[in-house]
């Protein structure tokens, strides 16, 4: 059997045979597998140690920071630790369901072979949610973009639209929600991040591991046929992305085959039914990095068993694949079962006879492969010979480090020190520097930032149409988000997607998204904060209730002091943002190494979902008018800081701070809508973020339904409205105050009027389609018409323009 | 998974890749007909016994060749055919109805065996394309036995979620489709105007729907019960049921060709 000099073996010369051998474990990690080991390693070994031990499955350099995030409350069925979390929707007929939530990114994949890359990711977060024993329900994708006169990027974009489309639509699951941002800082490193959720009654919760009393039980493994495909997975996602390494490492990526999973799902569902009416405990697990090795190992690991696998019973596509491939290849449409022996045969039956899987996909089948054992080593046999045999805990307890991390030193400069005594004597973008510092205050300063950035006629379609505010629609056209008849708020339709997961329940559940990557760059922990906070108003304008949080955190590399100080910030504000709400983190993800070989490091993307919970679908939100004559209100608060927002791009300002966040006032603020909702008072809500409450006003004359044209006035003063003058006219309408427009009955003043701080009528809607600005007379106007074409253009031209 | 005789009941044909079952069987059951979503490898004389068959949306065998094509030859189809043959309504959405074209069994031109036209890719954008729709009826009701309870150019909402849409065929195919009554459905606006900006694929003729000669088999490219719910819609029904659960759960819009189809499936049986 082959093993791997380590003992006795000079470091330079073991550099140099992990290198041939194509492992990415660090020569004194292997050092200390073999110390103790007692031995040198078999090869199979360093290759389940190199996926087992890597950054995606131990989170070696995240773990020691992850426990600062909140991850329990009163709503929370099972929180992170397992393929998926769980939160509590409610009951309905007698019986408790809980939506699962499962959240990873598929970054580095994504940025070598866009279209596999992306479907691949979409699969194996599908697998996660399958797992626990729930009805796969919904999908959502985040999504960071380098720009689009890149060619590369544009085939990212391209490629990976397509993907998660073929995917997503072929397994028959809507996608709800997502979002798309475009910056210099993806040009070498895209984010693909994948949401999916789970339907699932609280008492038939199937867990990722081995239930209690099982050692003797069969591992069963199911689904496509062991390839190739997808070797050293794991340790690539670890990986700085490199051009050279890139080209090599296509063989890392997974093949999708969405028609086997969509028969793999349909067959689980009817093993969940007979394991229901037998009254069993099993374990189930998706098969992700690592492959047939990680998914066993961390299985019987969690239920503090060991594990006995035959690779020689393990369904391969070709004879006489090495041990190592069979061990920890990541084909994918895989999963894997624990079950009683008395089960094994009815289970097989399940998969190979009533869905015929051996018919689906050329030697997909399920098969015993070994069983669960009371000894607690991690064993693999080939060819009755064992190609390895560690401690199962030493195996999958991985290493941790501590590294070392600087303190980011977020942006603090503030207009008021941007903006000089004398406007005129201002250079706007880069020439503007601290020489130029001035500080005012007061008229002075509003007369000054007006002179700088203008609110000209112009503004708004500049606004409208930049890259980051402009329409989604030939994005999410792609992806089918109505399969399966529950879907109440479709993808584009709303700041969140809202189904009814339950027939003939009026329980309702909501999904959200959060993250600016524009403020990402400025502030890494506020911009954490706000993530959270996005994703939480977003469920609220939809008039749901946060019920439970998951993250991704894509970051640089965690071995610079500064990538990893911009992760250890954001952690802390996730924190800060989920204790101040009261809300758990329920699952999460670390995506490290988003880095290029020439040292570009991603902006700081901490990337937050929301689960929210409807008690009444007839109580949901959307954001188009519905009539005219009714009232705006602007609720929330006005910031007087600019940094990261799309009017500072727009007008080639330089960094400065971001908005605070108030969560007093905020969760008043939350409070106010549900009020007005529970009151009916309110028609339409919609959140405020990208480009400002001008920008929100116009996309809620977009949505009329009926293709109805209402359109709608709007005055903001800064005196009568408390707006920060220093932000000027243009900051007032543009800027990304923390809030929400709000179309509602004259009472909703009423019911504010008690707490006047949060908001204030802003305008009415009315029956001529344009959008009117200002109190004086004449006041300016735009056509709705126009606005339109110029939010449309922008991503319909790039995706109509590129060859299929 | 077995057929009641004698009743009402249909057979919602499940082949490897089918996506839509589960709603294609709420909503008959909606509209009071029993229904059972049946696996591509269940007993043909089970199938058999169905008084009707809806063939659901999805990908049938991944859409391999073209989308239809591999199931159209699917052994099921044997019990789908013989009951078209026999009468019974046969009801395609979206994948099923590009299955139905592949067999011929619409437009079911006298004399013709095999495909006479196709849903082809969609233009001009070549791409899948998830949109929200409404499609008219354009025949005299009772022309179908499936649309024979609607009204007389009925407007019905629906989704035309699919990749390959458009109606294709030869000007002397196209126009006998035309003259022989064949074209059901197309595509229009909330009020039925029915116009080329409002066709989301670029369909001829507009095309949304067609039935056979005998008028018992109707291949219909959107999804009527994916806007079958109150709570599914975005129109003023969905504005009068705020605040009313029991209004936002009622079946509408999309649930009347159903209601129309359990009709005929009553008729049948």
């Amino acid at each position: 059997m082959q093993t791997l000099g380590v003992l006795g073996v000079g470091e330079a010369a073991l550099v140099s045979s992990l290198r041939e051998h194509g492992l990415a474990l660090k020569a004194d990690e292997m050092q200390t597998i073999a110390a103790r080991l007692g031995r040198d390693p078999t090869l199979v070994e360093c290759h389940a140690f190199d996926a087992q031990w890597s950054e995606h499955c131990s989170y070696k350099s995240s773990r020691v920071h992850l426990g600062r995030v909140p991850t329990e409350g009163p709503d929370v069925i099972l929180g992170p630790g397992q393929d998926a979390g769980i939160v509590r929707l409610g009951a309905w007929q007698g019986e408790s369901y809980g939506i699962v939530v499962a959240h990873e990114s598929h970054n580095h994949p994504s940025q070598v072979v866009p279209f596999e890359g992306a479907a691949t990711g979409v699969g194996g977060i599908v697998r996660d949610v399958l797992c626990m024993g729930a009805r796969v329900i919904g999908l959502a994708d985040p999504l960071r973009f380098g720009p689009l006169d890149d060619s590369h990027s544009r085939y990212v974009a391209q490629g990976v639209v397509d993907g998660i489309a073929a995917y997503g639509n072929a397994i028959g699951v809507p996608t709800i929600a997502g979002d798309v941002f475009f910056g210099d800082g993806f040009r070498d490193n895209c984010l693909v991040n994948v949401v999916a959720l789970g339907l699932v009654k609280e008492k038939d919760v199937i867990h990722s591991r081995a239930p209690a009393g099982s050692a003797g039980w069969d591992i069963v493994l199911v689904g496509k046929a062991t390839d190739r495909s997808g070797f050293g997975g794991a340790a690539f996602s670890s990986l700085v992305l490199d051009d050279a390494d890139a080209q090599a490492n296509k063989s890392a990526v997974q093949v999708p085959d969405p028609f086997l999973k969509n028969v793999i799902m349909r067959a689980s569902y009817r093993a969940f039914d007979v394991i229901r009416e037998l009254g069993l405990t099993v374990g189930f697990k998706d098969l992700g990095a690592g492959g047939i090795m990680g998914c066993t190992a961390e299985l019987v690991a969690s239920g503090g068993f060991g594990a006995r696998i035959n690779l020689d019973l393990c369904p391969t596509t070709q004879p006489d694949l090495p041990a190592a491939v069979i061990a920890v290849g990541e084909t994918q449409e895989r999963l894997t079962w624990v079950v009683p022996p008395s089960f094994t045969s009815r289970l097989l039956q399940i998969y190979n006879e009533e869905f015929s899987l051996p018919e689906i996909a050329q030697g997909a089948q399920a098969a015993v492969i070994g069983r669960v054992t009371e000894e607690t080593e991690y064993v693999l046999t080939r060819y009755g010979e064992e190609v390895m045999r560690v401690p199962i805990e030493f195996l999958t307890s991985g290493i941790k480090y501590d590294r070392p991390y600087a303190e980011p030193e977020p942006q603090i400069r503030t207009l008021t020190m941007l903006v000089p005594e004398d406007p005129g004597a201002a250079k706007v973008g880069a020439e503007w520097g601290a020489a130029e510092l001035g500080h005012n205050s007061g008229r002075q300063a509003y007369h000054n930032f007006n002179t700088l950035v203008p609110f000209d006629d112009d503004l708004p379609y500049r606004i409208l149409s930049h890259r980051d505010v402009c329409s989604r629609k030939i994005i999410y056209e792609r992806y089918d988000s109505v399969v399966r008849g529950a879907t109440s708020i479709p993808a584009g339709y709303a700041d969140a997607g809202v189904l009814v997961p339950i027939p003939g329940s009026p329980l309702a559940m909501s999904l959200s998204l959060g993250g600016n990557p524009r403020y990402g760059a400025i502030d890494p922990a506020l911009a954490a904060e706000h993530a959270v906070v996005e994703a939480v108003c977003n469920a609220a304008a939809v008039g749901a209730r946060p019920l439970g949080l998951t993250d991704c955190l894509n970051f640089g590399n965690p071995e610079n002091a500064c990538d990893m100080g911009a992760f250890v910030a954001s952690v802390n504000g996730l924190a800060t943002a989920a204790r101040e709400l009261g809300l758990p983190f329920v699952s999460g993800n670390v995506s490290l190494y988003n880095q290029s070989a020439n040292g570009n490091s991603i902006p700081p993307s901490a990337i937050v979902a929301c689960v929210g919970g409807l008690g009444d679908v007839s109580r949901s939100v959307t954001p188009g008018f519905k009539g005219p004559a009714h009232q705006l209100y602007f609720i929330g608060e006005y910031t007087g800081a600019l940094g990261g927002s799309v009017l500072a791009d727009v007008a080639g300002l330089p960094p400065t701070n971001l908005p605070n966040i108030d969560y007093a006032r905020l969760k008043k603020t939350l409070a106010a809508l549900r009020n007005g909702i529970e009151a009916g008072l309110i028609y339409a809500i919609h959140d405020v973020s990208d480009g400002g409450i001008f920008t929100v006003i116009a996309e809620m004359a977009f949505a009329t339904i009926d293709g109805a044209r209402i359109g709608a006035s709007v005055c903001l003063d800064a005196r009568r409205d408390g707006i920060p003058l220093e932000i000027g006219e243009a900051g007032a309408y543009f800027g990304e105050h923390r809030g929400f427009i709000v179309e509602a009955d004259r009472g909703f003043a009423e019911l504010l009027a008690e707490d006047r701080l949060i908001g204030a009528v802003v305008g009415a809607t009315h029956h001529r389609f344009d959008l009117r600005v200002g109190a004086d007379v004449p006041v300016r106007t735009w056509k709705l018409d126009d606005l339109y074409e110029s939010w449309s253009a922008p991503l319909r031209d790039f995706y109509e323009d590129v060859p299929a | 998974m077995s057929a009641r005789v004698g009743s009402a009941n249909v057979g919602v044909i499940v082949f490897p890749g089918t996506n839509s079952e589960e709603e294609t069987v709420r909503a008959c059951r909606a509209v009071g007909l029993e229904a059972d979503a049946v696996h591509w490898n269940a007993p043909l004389d089970v199938v058999r016994e169905y008084s009707a068959y809806i063939l659901p949306g999805g990908f049938a065998y991944e859409d391999r060749v073209r989308a239809g094509a591999i199931a159209a030859h699917d052994r099921l189809m044997t019990a789908v055919r013989e009951g078209a043959a026999a009468g019974k309504p046969v009801l395609g959405i979206c994948n099923g109805a590009q299955v139905l074209l592949e067999t011929g069994l619409v437009p079911g031109f006298a004399g013709a065996s095999g495909p006479q036209a196709g849903f082809a890719r969609n233009a001009p954008s070549g791409k899948f394309r998830s949109t929200h729709v409404y499609v008219k009826l354009t025949i005299p009701p009772e022309r179908c036995t499936i649309t024979a309870a609607l009204k007389p150019n009925a407007v019905i909402p629906a989704w035309a979620s699919h990749g390959e849409g458009r109606l294709a065929g030869g000007a002397a195919t196209l126009a006998r489709i035309a003259a022989g009554d064949h074209l059901a459905f197309v595509y229009s606006d909330a009020r039925g105007n029915a116009s080329e900006a409002v066709v989301p694929n670029g369909s001829a003729l507009g095309a949304a729907g067609l039935v056979n000669a005998a008028g018992n088999v109707l291949a219909l490219m959107p999804h009527p019960e994916r806007d079958a719910w109150t709570f599914n819609h975005h129109d003023a029904s969905r504005e009068a049921a705020r605040g009313d659960a029991a209004a936002m759960l009622k079946p509408s819009g999309g649930i009347a060709l159903f209601e129309s189809f359990a009709q005929a499936v009553r008729q049948w049986s």
